[in-house]
């Protein structure tokens, strides 16, 4: 069976977010260097038909920061998962290159661990964290995220016959059913469950996986709200997730359901299989973000041309 | 020089009154109220909007609190403006509004839009020569790294820094041994080198495709006080997920717009962030004829849905046919329109007209030739 991959976050900062760090760093950090908490967000998985081919384009599994993303209560909208992180900004160009990357890496994963095993919630999930080191001088913001995910080792499969459309589990009506319930809740939640009772449908927690896997029927599908729009690579959050399911269910996750949840359209759904080994106690992660080389390394975003006053005005003639 | 202009352009737009009564049908602008009421419904229909509050600094007291503009993110552009060949005639705005007389062969698409965004590319040596003159931006990494040290501790704002590509990366801080290969990881189409690769299932397409470049905007609208009309703003951002700098933003806009009407400015529900706006001088006068066209078409459609007692729609998109053909086609193709143009003239025996609702719906059609690569329009489908 071929191993599933998946596709890795692609980050989006808005100048916006880069304008609040300024302001942050000058009026309220000025040298603290402390953590912060920030917020990001994603939406599901979008594809465009191109109208001059009519091929289908797949865009980059997007994770934005904006400038709302200090505040914690972010403004909620319809089909926007929020995630929360952390955010730490360096003084100097040599601080950020010399911060011991393996071991700041390795704590935040570790938050990620432990909250599966402490609360069980799965709102951690999708945690994430920002270093980076700000020239205000120069309008250059040197940044590097981080999306820390568990290495499940084997490999996730998935089964022979791929991800299978929607319809071939859930009909018209079903589906109606659960994206009424999704689009009532004050936010989108970045896991739920799909529960079957005969012809019903409802939506519950992913928190109540095992409860609902000891009625019967045992009709749940693990569902997530995807990012990721290609049609083979499910979006990065669902690592963790299955992380999650064979880490507190060990008996009941070898052989797991998911619901990639996109439009309604988009929806497939496909079974997956980890064969042998419950996982090690504390597995490996990774999921530093690349850079535009695809190499492990820190981007930098000029927003000279859009900050600099000089810059604005000889553009503005 | 541009600082004080926006200060005289701020001034002017604070003291101008606020416009109460509704002359949307009249010279096509709109109150605040009415504003507030387009995008609710835009908001609805198209859940890909939404409403912003913006800087607490900049409130604007004549829109709710939480409604001061509207909002959706991450919007795609496949390819430059530049690519898409234009006749003369088809870059004026004008050819806009004169659906009625465009190639008809549209089917159930709008034409309005097919017609000048959707237009194929003809495969002319001097459109594909300034398609391909974009390709350096995107591989001239090679060499932007090659001088990125040198300009990172230099100069910032130079001449030379406008010239040259930025860098996207800090070249002497790639650590690869960061973490082991992992298997589960997809690999990361390389994107703007293939779109059809990126997407797997498409086999490398010899003709534009391959020069895919996509990038993605933030497309805000708000309420211009003094030309009571919205106004969009764009933020724009390369494959990578860098901010555009203006002269790429302008790269999106159609020739006849790119610094002419659409300039760089300060956003205005923001301290300090800077968008490129398209100046709304010229938005009244454009929706007013977008309006009335659509507006006797819609009267026709309700006058002949009043005639008809019973009968099914296909008589009115018949009587309407010969009013506006275009309308009759849409009402033919898709009928959400018409329903809810039908809906509007049960509840009112008199012919209402296009409602204020629409505006913004309107509005980004009208947009969509001005930007017509970004796909700001998602409402094709009404």
């Amino acid at each position: 069976m071929p191993p599933l991959q998946f596709a890795p976050f692609s980050t989006l900062v808005s100048p916006a977010f880069w304008h609040k760090l300024t302001d942050l760093k000058i009026d309220v950090l000025k040298l603290s260097d402390d953590a912060l908490p920030l917020t990001g967000s994603y939406t599901a998985g979008k594809g465009i038909t191109d109208r001059e081919t009519g091929a289908e384009v797949v865009l980059p599994t997007g994770f934005s920061v904006g400038g709302h993303s200090f505040e914690l209560a972010e403004a909620q909208r319809v089909g926007v998962v929020t995630a929360v992180g952390s955010f730490k900004n360096f003084n100097t160009v040599e601080e950020f290159k010399a911060l011991d990357k393996t071991r700041y890496f390795d704590e935040e994963a570790a938050k990620i661990w432990h909250s599966i095993h402490t609360t069980r919630s799965t709102t951690d999930l999708t945690r994430f964290f920002l270093i980076t080191f700000a020239d205000l001088k120069k309008y250059k913001y040197f940044y590097w995220f981080g999306f820390p995910a568990f290495v499940s080792k084997p490999n996730w499969e998935i089964t022979e016959a791929g991800w299978q459309p929607i319809s071939s589990v859930l009909d018209v009506g079903q589906l109606d059913t659960i994206s009424t319930h999704l689009r009532a809740q004050p936010t989108t939640p970045a896991f739920f469950l799909i529960k079957k009772a005969g012809d019903a449908v409802s939506v519950g927690r992913v928190e109540d996986y095992e409860e609902s896997l000891t009625k019967t029927p045992p009709q749940h599908l693990i569902a997530f709200t995807d990012p990721s729009s290609s049609p083979t690579h499910p979006g990065w959050p669902l690592r963790n997730l299955l992380a999650y399911l064979r880490a507190l269910h060990p008996a009941a996750s070898s052989r797991v359901r998911v619901v990639r949840w996109r439009d309604a359209d988009y929806t497939e759904t496909g079974k997956e299989q980890a064969s042998g080994d419950p996982t090690p106690p504390k597995p490996g992660a990774v999921g530093w973000e690349r850079n535009t080389q695809g190499k492990l390394g820190a981007r930098v975003a000029d927003l000279g041309p859009m900050m600099d006053p000089e810059r604005l005005a000889a553009q503005a003639v | 020089m541009q600082a004080i202009q926006s200060h005289f352009v701020g001034l002017r737009e604070y003291l101008a009154p606020v416009l109460k009564e509704s002359k949307f049908k009249e010279h096509g602008r709109i109150t605040p109220e009415e504003f507030v009421a387009a995008g609710d419904f835009l908001v609805y229909k198209f859940p890909v909007w939404g409403w912003e509050k913006g800087d607490d600094s900049k409130v604007r007291d004549f829109l709710p609190r939480e409604k001061q503009y509207l909002v959706t993110r991450g919007v795609p552009c496949l390819r430059r403006a530049q690519s898409l060949a234009y006749t003369d005639a088809d870059e004026d705005a004008e050819r806009l509004v004169s659906f009625g007389d465009g190639p008809s062969s549209g089917g159930d698409g709008d034409e309005w839009v097919e017609t000048h965004a959707g237009r194929k590319a003809t495969a002319n040596p001097a459109s594909d020569a300034s398609a391909l003159a974009d390709i350096p931006d995107d591989d001239d990494d090679d060499i932007s790294r090659g001088v990125g040290n040198m300009s990172l501790g230099g100069h910032g704002t130079g001449e030379q820094a406008v010239d040259t590509p930025d860098l996207d990366d800090i070249p002497d801080m790639e650590e690869d041994d960061l973490e082991e290969e992992d298997t589960a990881t997809a690999v990361k189409p390389k994107q703007g080198g293939s779109g059809a690769g990126a997407s797997g299932s498409n086999q490398p397409d010899p003709s534009r495709s391959n020069l895919l470049q996509v990038r993605t905007y933030d497309v805000m609208i708000t309420y211009d006080k003094y030309y009571q009309t919205p106004r969009v703003w764009l933020i724009g951002y390369d494959e990578n997920g860098k901010p555009l700098t203006p002269q790429q933003i302008f790269q999106d806009i159609s020739a006849d717009h790119a610094q002419k009407t659409v300039t760089i400015e300060p956003f205005i529900h923001s301290a300090s962030l800077q968008a490129a706006s398209v100046h709304p001088c010229k938005h009244s006068s454009v929706m007013k004829k977008v309006i009335e066209r659509m507006n006797n078409s819609v009267v026709a459609e309700q006058l002949a849905r009043d005639a008809k007692s019973g009968s099914v729609s296909p008589s009115a998109a018949t009587a309407a046919k010969e009013k506006k053909k275009w309308f009759s086609r849409k009402a033919s193709g898709s009928s959400k329109e018409a329903a809810a143009a039908a809906a509007a003239a049960e509840n009112d025996e008199e012919p209402e007209g296009m409602r204020v609702d629409f505006y913004l719906v309107v509005f980004l059609k009208f947009i969509a030739s001005i930007v017509p690569t970004i796909e700001v329009d998602s409402t094709t489908s009404f």
